[in-house]
Parts: C-alpha cells; sequence; structure tokens
C-alpha cells in the first residue's frame, strides 16, 4: 500500500495500517498520554562484566507478539567508565534550533565538559521525521544556590534543570540525565531501533528495554520508554489503574509531569520514595505494591507495624492496576529492581546463566532462552521484588517474606 | 392592625398538599392510622376514618394499616399556573404573610437543582487493563482518619515510626455517620446508630448535644462534637472517645448555629446537655472564642493538650464558596482531619432561606479542597472527609472519586431506620420516633431493629464499592480517593467539570 504521499504505508504483523503521526522532541498537541500492552527485558553481569547491546536487542525482538511498531527502547548502564562520575544528559532535538534552545539554557547552569553526536544510521525503515539526538558530559557546578538557602543536593538541582528544559525548552527533550548510563529510543519496532542506534556499539554492565503495543497514536520519540530521570531508568508493562492518585503525590513533591504516562510517574515515585526519603529498595517496592491489610495482620508485630504505617503514610503511592515493571539505577551501584503489582497481573520471569554471571528479568521467558538456553529461571511473586547488584549478585530473588534483609 | 381570629383562619388557609385516602371496601376501622399519626391528620368521625387536614406524608398511617387500604395522594396545584410564581413561592409568602417569623424547615435543601453527582460516569476496565471481581480476589476498603505524617523518616536503614505523634482511626469502609445529636434526634435513634457504628467498625458523630451516659459503651466508635454552644462537653466527652472535631459550620446552615427548642428540653436532654430544663439550647452562630484562623488554632491544641494527644482532632466546615483557601488553613491550624459538608446536608432545624440558598454542592467542595491542599503540598497529611446528599452508593463512590478519603452519610441512616423524609423534624413529632422526644413517639423505634437495618445498609453499600471498585480495575480504595481520571461529566454545564478538574464524556486520556 502507498499512501498519499507515495510512501510505503507502515502496517503491523497482522498487515494493519500503522498510521503513526510522528514527532521527536516536541510534545505532540493534544497528547494524552498512551496505554497499551508492552514487552519488558532485562540483562545484568552479577560479576561487572561488560555485556554488548546485540544481547539486549534479541532478548527484546523476539517477543514479537508485544509490539507494534509504535515505540521501543533500550537504557545501558555502566557505559561510560572513563566518565563514570559525569552526568551524561542526552537529547533529543526536532532540529537546530531545539539543539540551539537547550544549549542556551544550559550554558552556564552547567560546566560542560564534553559533547559528541549520539550515532544514529542515515537510513531506516523507520517513518521520518528522526529527531537530532545528542549527549553532554556535565558536572554540577558548586556555586549555585542550591547550595546555600534551598538546602538542595545535587542531583536535586539536576532534577529541576532537566525538568525545565522538558517543560519549557522548544523543540528539544532530555531523554537520560544520569551518571554512567544512557537511553537510546524511539518510534519504530525493537529491532528498528537497535538498528538505528547500531547497539552493537556499546557493552555495559547492565541493559534494560522495552517494545511496546500502544492502543493509540500519534507516536513521540520522547515518549517511548525507558523513561529516565537521574540515573533512574523504568521500563514498565501496564496501565496504573490508581495513576490520578500517583500523579497528585509526585506533583506534590515538585515533579512535573511532562510525558503525562504512568511509567513518567513511576520512575518519579522511585525518586521520591529511594532517593528522597531514604527507603530501602525492598521497602519502597512494599509501598508501591503493598500486602493486603489481612495479609499484614498476620506478620509479626514489628513487620505489622512497618507494614501498617507504609500503607497509611504512602497510600498515594500505592501503584493499583496490572504492571511489571524493570528499574535500573547507576548509584551507588548498577542495580537492577523488577517489579509486579500485588496481584500479579502482568507476566515478570527472572533467570539466571549456568555460572552465576548474568541475571535476567523479562516478560517472557523466551527472551532469556534465547541469549542463555541453559539458564535457570524462575517467577518472582506478586509485589514480591527482584534484586540483582553488579558485582554483589542476585540480592532477592523476588520470593522471599516482604521484609527480609530490612531493618525494623 | 387587627385581624379578627376567624377571618385568618378562613382567608388565609392554604390548600393541603397530601390526602391520605382511605379504600372503604378494605378499611376495617380498627383506628390505628388514626392513633398512629402525630400530626393529627386523620381522625374517626361517627363511623369512619377521615381525613382531617394537615397530612405531610410521613406515610405512618400506611405503615401501620393492616389492611392495606390506605394511599397518600399529593394534592394536585391549587394554584393558577404561572411560570414564574410556582406554588412553592406563594405558599411561601402565605405562610410567611401568617407567621410573620423566619420560616423554618428540615432536612436538606428540598429544590430541584439536580445532584452534580447525577451528572457524573464512572469509568471501568476493559482490556488494557483487567477488572477484579471482589467475591474472588481481595478488594479492601480499609480507611484510616486522622493525621498522616507525609513521609516517614529513615536512620540507618531503618525506617523510624512515630505512631504517638499521628493518632488514627481505623474503619472497616470509607464512611462515617455525620453529626446529629441528643435533642434532635431521639434516645433510641441515636442509640441505633451507635450500635451500628460499632458493629460496622466505624465512626458515628455525636452532634451537639453531649453524650449520655448509656453510650459510654460506644465511645471508641463516637466522634465528639464541640461546637459553639459546648453542650455536655465534660472528661467522659472526650476522653475514651475516637475522635473529636470542632464543628464551625453545617452544610444545610452555613454561617449559622443551632436551636433546640425550650420545649425539647426535657430531663434527659437537659442533664445531657448540662443545661436548665426546659430551656433553649441556642447554639451561636460563631464560637465566641474564634474570630480568626489563629483562634481556631487555639481551640485545636486545647483539645489536644486535654485529650493528651492521643485522639485526631478535627474541623468540619460547611461548604462555602471559598472552600479550598478555608482547608488550607484548617490544615495550617493543626487539624487532623477535615470534614466538608455541602449544600445539601440534612439538618433538624433550619431557616428555609439559609437552608436553600447557601453554600456549595459537596461535589465542587471536595474537588476545590482536594486541588488546593494538593497544590499546597498538605493532602498527603490530612483525612478528607465530605458529605451532604449522600443518597447512594454511587453518590458516596463518586464523592471519593473526587477526592475524599471519608464519606460522611446522615439523613440516608435516618431513612434506614424509617425516616420518609416528610422534612417536618422541626416540628419535634416525628410519627417514626426518630426526630422527637415524646415518649409515646420514641418508643416507636426499636434501636435493635433500627440497628440491624443500617449495618444492612451500609454493609451492602460496601459490597457495591468493592463492585465497582473491581470492575475500575482497582483493588483497594485508597486507589480511587481524588482519582478524578475516572470520571466524566455529562452535565448541562462544562464549566462545572472544568472547576472540578473532570474530564467530559468522550475525552479519553489516549
Amino acid at each position: 500500500m502507498i499512501d498519499r504521499t507515495g510512501r510505503e504505508v507502515r502496517t503491523d504483523r497482522l498487515g494493519m495500517p500503522v498510521q503513526a503521526e510522528n514527532y521527536t522532541a516536541s510534545r505532540p498537541p493534544n497528547w494524552q498520554g498512551q496505554l497499551g500492552g508492552c514487552g519488558i527485558a532485562s540483562c545484568i553481569s552479577l560479576k561487572g562484566e561488560r555485556i554488548n547491546g546485540d544481547r539486549i536487542a534479541r532478548m527484546l525482538t523476539i517477543m514479537e507478539e508485544r509490539e507494534n511498531g509504535l515505540g521501543a527502547g533500550y537504557a545501558c548502564y555502566g557505559l561510560f567508565p572513563d566518565r563514570r562520575d559525569q552526568y551524561c544528559l542526552q537529547f533529543f532535538f526536532d532540529d537546530e534550533e531545539g539543539k540551539r534552545n537547550a544549549e542556551n539554557f544550559l550554558d552556564g547552569r552547567l560546566d560542560i565538559v564534553h559533547d559528541e553526536k549520539v550515532f544514529t544510521r542515515d537510513r531506516s525503515t523507520i517513518s521520518p521525521p528522526y529527531p537530532i539526538v545528542w549527549r553532554y558530559f556535565a558536572n554540577v557546578p558548586g556555586h549555585r544556590e542550591w547550595r546555600g538557602d534551598r538546602d538542595l543536593g545535587e542531583e536535586d538541582y539536576m532534577v529541576e534543570m532537566v525538568q525545565h528544559v522538558n517543560e519549557k525548552i522548544p523543540k528539544a527533550f532530555c531523554v537520560s540525565s544520569g551518571k554512567d548510563m544512557a537511553v537510546f529510543k524511539g518510534n519504530g519496532y525493537s529491532y528498528e531501533i537497535a538498528e538505528l542506534y547500531d547497539l552493537g556499539r556499546y557493552s555495559g554492565t547492565m541493559w534494560l528495554s522495552h517494545s511496546r503495543f500502544p492502543t493509540n497514536s500519534p507516536a513521540w520519540w520522547a515518549g517511548a520508554h525507558p523513561l529516565s530521570l537521574l540515573d533512574w531508568g523504568v521500563c514498565h508493562n501496564g496501565e496504573i489503574t490508581s495513576y490520578g492518585v500517583n500523579r497528585k503525590l509526585v506533583e506534590m513533591n515538585g515533579y512535573k509531569c511532562t510525558v503525562l504516562t504512568d511509567t513518567e510517574v513511576v520512575t518519579y515515585l522511585w525518586d521520591l520514595l529511594v532517593r528522597r526519603n531514604g527507603l530501602p529498595v525492598e521497602v519502597a517496592a512494599f509501598v508501591m505494591a503493598p500486602s493486603t491489610f489481612q495479609e499484614i495482620s498476620q506478620m509479626p508485630a514489628a513487620e505489622r507495624r512497618l507494614a501498617e504505617w507504609l500503607r497509611i503514610t504512602y497510600k498515594e503511592a500505592f501503584l493499583n492496576g496490572p504492571f511489571s515493571i524493570i528499574v535500573g539505577r547507576s548509584q551507588p551501584e548498577i542495580a537492577l529492581i523488577a517489579l509486579a503489582d500485588r496481584k500479579k497481573l502482568r507476566p515478570m520471569i527472572a533467570g539466571l546463566s549456568p555460572d552465576d554471571g548474568v541475571a535476567y528479568c523479562a516478560s517472557e521467558e523466551s527472551a532469556i532462552r534465547i541469549v542463555e538456553p541453559d539458564a535457570r529461571t524462575w517467577a518472582p511473586g506478586a509485589g514480591n521484588p527482584f534484586i540483582a547488584v553488579a558485582g554483589k549478585g542476585v540480592v532477592r530473588k523476588g520470593i522471599e517474606p516482604s521484609f527480609q534483609g530490612v531493618s525494623l | 392592625m387587627s385581624e379578627t381570629p376567624a377571618m385568618k383562619r378562613l382567608d388565609h388557609r392554604l390548600p393541603e398538599r397530601f390526602v391520605p385516602t382511605i379504600n372503604y371496601d378494605l378499611c376495617r376501622v380498627c383506628r390505628r392510622c388514626v392513633n398512629d399519626c402525630s400530626y393529627q391528620a386523620l381522625e374517626f368521625l361517627e363511623s369512619r376514618v377521615v381525613p382531617s387536614g394537615g397530612c405531610v406524608a410521613c406515610g405512618r398511617c400506611i405503615a401501620v394499616c393492616p389492611a392495606n387500604c390506605i394511599e397518600i395522594r399529593p394534592v394536585p396545584p391549587q394554584f393558577a399556573p404561572h411560570g414564574n410564581w410556582s406554588e412553592r413561592s406563594r405558599r411561601s409568602i402565605l405562610a410567611q404573610a401568617s407567621s410573620g417569623g423566619v420560616l423554618l424547615s428540615s432536612c436538606g435543601a428540598d429544590d430541584e437543582h439536580p445532584a452534580i453527582f447525577d451528572d457524573l460516569l464512572l469509568d471501568a476496565a476493559q482490556v488494557t487493563n483487567p477488572s477484579i471481581d471482589p467475591l474472588r480476589e481481595p478488594v479492601e476498603t480499609v480507611t484510616y482518619l486522622g493525621r498522616r505524617p507525609g513521609k516517614l523518616e529513615v536512620r540507618d536503614g531503618k525506617v523510624m515510626i512515630r505512631e504517638d505523634d499521628t493518632p488514627l482511626i481505623r474503619m472497616n469502609m470509607p464512611l462515617m455517620f455525620g453529626h446529629i445529636s441528643l435533642g434532635s434526634i431521639s434516645y433510641n435513634a441515636q442509640k441505633a446508630l451507635f450500635m451500628a457504628a460499632k458493629e460496622l467498625n466505624i465512626v458515628a458523630g455525636s452532634g451537639e448535644g453531649g453524650l449520655h451516659p448509656d453510650f459510654y459503651q460506644y465511645a471508641d466508635r463516637i466522634c465528639s462534637e464541640v461546637a459553639s454552644g459546648r453542650f455536655g462537653i465534660k472528661p467522659e466527652y472526650l476522653k475514651g472517645v475516637a475522635a473529636v472535631e470542632i464543628k464551625i459550620g453545617q452544610g444545610a446552615k452555613p454561617g449559622h448555629g443551632g436551636h433546640l427548642p425550650g420545649e425539647k428540653v426535657t430531663t434527659m436532654i437537659s442533664e445531657t446537655r448540662m443545661i436548665p430544663l426546659g430551656t433553649d439550647a441556642l447554639s451561636p452562630y460563631p464560637h465566641h472564642d474564634i474570630y480568626s484562623i489563629e483562634d481556631l488554632a487555639q481551640l485545636i491544641s486545647v483539645l489536644k493538650e486535654s485529650t493528651e494527644y492521643r485522639l485526631p482532632v478535627g474541623v468540619k466546615i460547611a461548604a462555602v464558596h471559598n472552600v479550598g483557601a478555608i482547608a488550607s488553613g484548617l490544615v495550617r491550624a493543626g487539624a487532623d482531619f477535615l470534614t466538608v459538608d455541602g449544600y445539601k446536608g440534612g439538618t433538624g432545624a433550619a431557616p428555609r432561606v439559609i437552608r436553600d440558598h447557601a453554600g456549595l454542592p459537596v461535589e465542587v467542595a471536595i474537588a476545590a479542597v482536594d486541588r488546593r491542599l494538593t497544590q499546597e503540598g498538605l493532602r498527603n497529611r490530612v483525612t478528607v472527609c465530605a458529605g451532604g446528599g449522600i443518597r447512594s452508593s454511587a453518590d458516596m463512590i463518586k464523592a471519593l472519586a473526587l477526592g475524599a478519603d471519608v464519606v460522611m452519610v446522615s439523613t440516608s441512616a435516618l431513612v434506614a431506620m424509617g425516616c420518609r423524609v416528610c422534612q417536618q423534624c422541626h416540628r419535634g413529632l416525628c410519627s417514626w420516633g426518630i426526630a422527637t422526644q415524646r415518649d409515646d413517639l420514641t418508643n416507636r423505634l426499636d434501636p435493635n431493629v433500627a440497628a440491624a437495618r443500617i449495618v444492612r445498609l451500609f454493609n451492602a453499600w460496601n459490597e457495591e464499592l468493592k463492585e465497582v471498585l473491581g470492575a475500575m480495575g482497582i483493588d483497594s480504595v485508597e486507589s480511587l480517593v481524588g482519582n478524578r481520571d475516572r470520571l466524566r461529566y455529562r452535565g448541562p454545564n462544562p464549566k462545572i467539570a472544568e472547576v472540578m478538574n473532570v474530564k467530559h464524556i468522550g475525552e479519553g486520556w489516549g
């Protein structure tokens, strides 16, 4: 089929036309978020070795039924060993003007030590337009007001900066802003995105990935997953039925919702609960997918008290509805967190290579078997986090009692 | 000016509004209807029962008739039709010209403005998220009332809990009974409410009428009201109860006080309220020690201090136009929970002009309070209760989705025990034994039966709440509270949707 402009009409697996008005950095007019199903996959080297991008691409692309060509993405951690302590801000620009807008804004606000074009192939089967993808390595200058009366940390300063760019700077969108990590995403099939960025040229300690099956268009490059803020990267399969409630909590805490998806709010919740409020990861996972009060009533006294107060205090952080998420972070150490909702209405399977060197989490077992045929796999429980840390191993398989290892 | 009594009776008599009509083929002339009609709208004349005027459609006669032969018929319009001069307006003028006083009424505003609740539609889950069957899987409705800490401190990886700072009440459902005082309702009616609250494991308001010693046994489910008259406030009233609530206003009569006529101040009422027998119990319009927000803060402190910080202390306000900003002030003044009472809320007696014309619909008020507290970063520190015209579980669910943590119901609980909403509470003649202090009438109400009916009603509402939550793909009620994304507006005025921050029907999000 040929469309009015003479281009081949994109079709999905079943031959249905995929009408994708395509937006890159700028938010599509009347954008109201997206919903639909997804495939997610991730791997982490427990020994801190480097995994090539081809491996994660193979994991993700095998789950063909989970995408329809309207968005896919990858995040790599442990990507810049030589620039480990610098923030890597990776941008989408609609055009050169967007780049100038962003650079004018960043000028004086960040110490940019190096910048480069992110490699993308000139030709692809993805419908144009493509964004300009650019990367800046930066340090946060030490003289800003946040060090004084506002009592902000360096990360808070960075969050404000990134959110300002995404909300206010025309034609520019900062897709990732963490240390030692970067996000590669766009509007296409998972294999197209892998080809476009030539993922094989990158190796890192940990990879997250996401492909999507949205039930609506238009398509927005910046709205694809992983969504990222600081070093947090989140890939999410699900639909949060409590979105309005969760959004209130993050907005009350100063986050600006620019992508308008539940995944964005999940990203901010991790930042709020773990980085800012200091909750241990297991505890934050409980907050998002808590046990029922019936189950809590049967816990030992100390656990029960903690569980009750977490539910009371953080009831707006409870993620209701079906979800499975994969979360990555690079600070203080590279870690992979996987969590499904408390009824486990979306799939999540974990695996470990025979030599215990690499851990995996994915929507489907096929994603693990394609790269590790002899992996040992298991299903983390409903609302039970899986946690793996580079250099330490799998610290939580997702089948333990809620607060195991948490000091009470 | 002088009028002869005879002239007054004849010239200014108003036409009847209802007539009890008896099917004499079936009537057994048992005269129960005559005996039970506290409004004396039926009489036995010669050999049969005939209407004698003044019927209010309370329905008592229908209920007690063993032959099932009575029907109350509304009298068709007796006034020449006029588009502007409704029958209601002309009746009011005639009545007021006779009495020369403020027209009183009771129950909530009875004007025909449709509730905004009826203009809201709920969302449900389809395909992209699964719905949940509450009979197969847990769907939770446990709700806490009180101040919340906002966040928990973490020290060396240990989460610190300081529960003494934030006393909270746990309830089985997001529901509380509003404040209906002993005095406005009978001993038996209040007892039934307290028994039901205990059985349902929710909270019931005491109203501003003190607490009868017989009811101390329900104290752990009672929220004691401190209103401008300070009636019945003694150590037992504040200790051992679940919560204390300062009443600033009431939805049915914002800016107004309370008035219990002296004839209702029986020995029991006088002892419970600690006022002289037979005197009018007048609650001032404002609290005479609260003329500004800092005065309120002081009273909150006094109550917290005197209850040793063991109880949540809340503040109830009528929904008025600036309700968002006032709510923010209440939280900053130290209120652990707020109650917002909409203009359709009930009352035992109120000037009709205020009842029908002042205040704000509770739907708009909830959305305004929720939004304002969110903007100011306070929403996750307080519990917001709201009520005023909640007629069904659907109203309750929509109130939750608009942003209330707890929904307050009163009239519906009274209806469960027999009330027919005939709006005569202020006359003290309630034929169902609810809004009266006359012993012969109050004895008609069996508190055990009434309590059981209330329990059944609200257990059923809670089941319906679970059904709706499940259909929405939500398995715990806190994920519905303030989730206005799951509502759509279909009413006549999209501006209402805009101020409530609710999308119009047809607007999706994807």
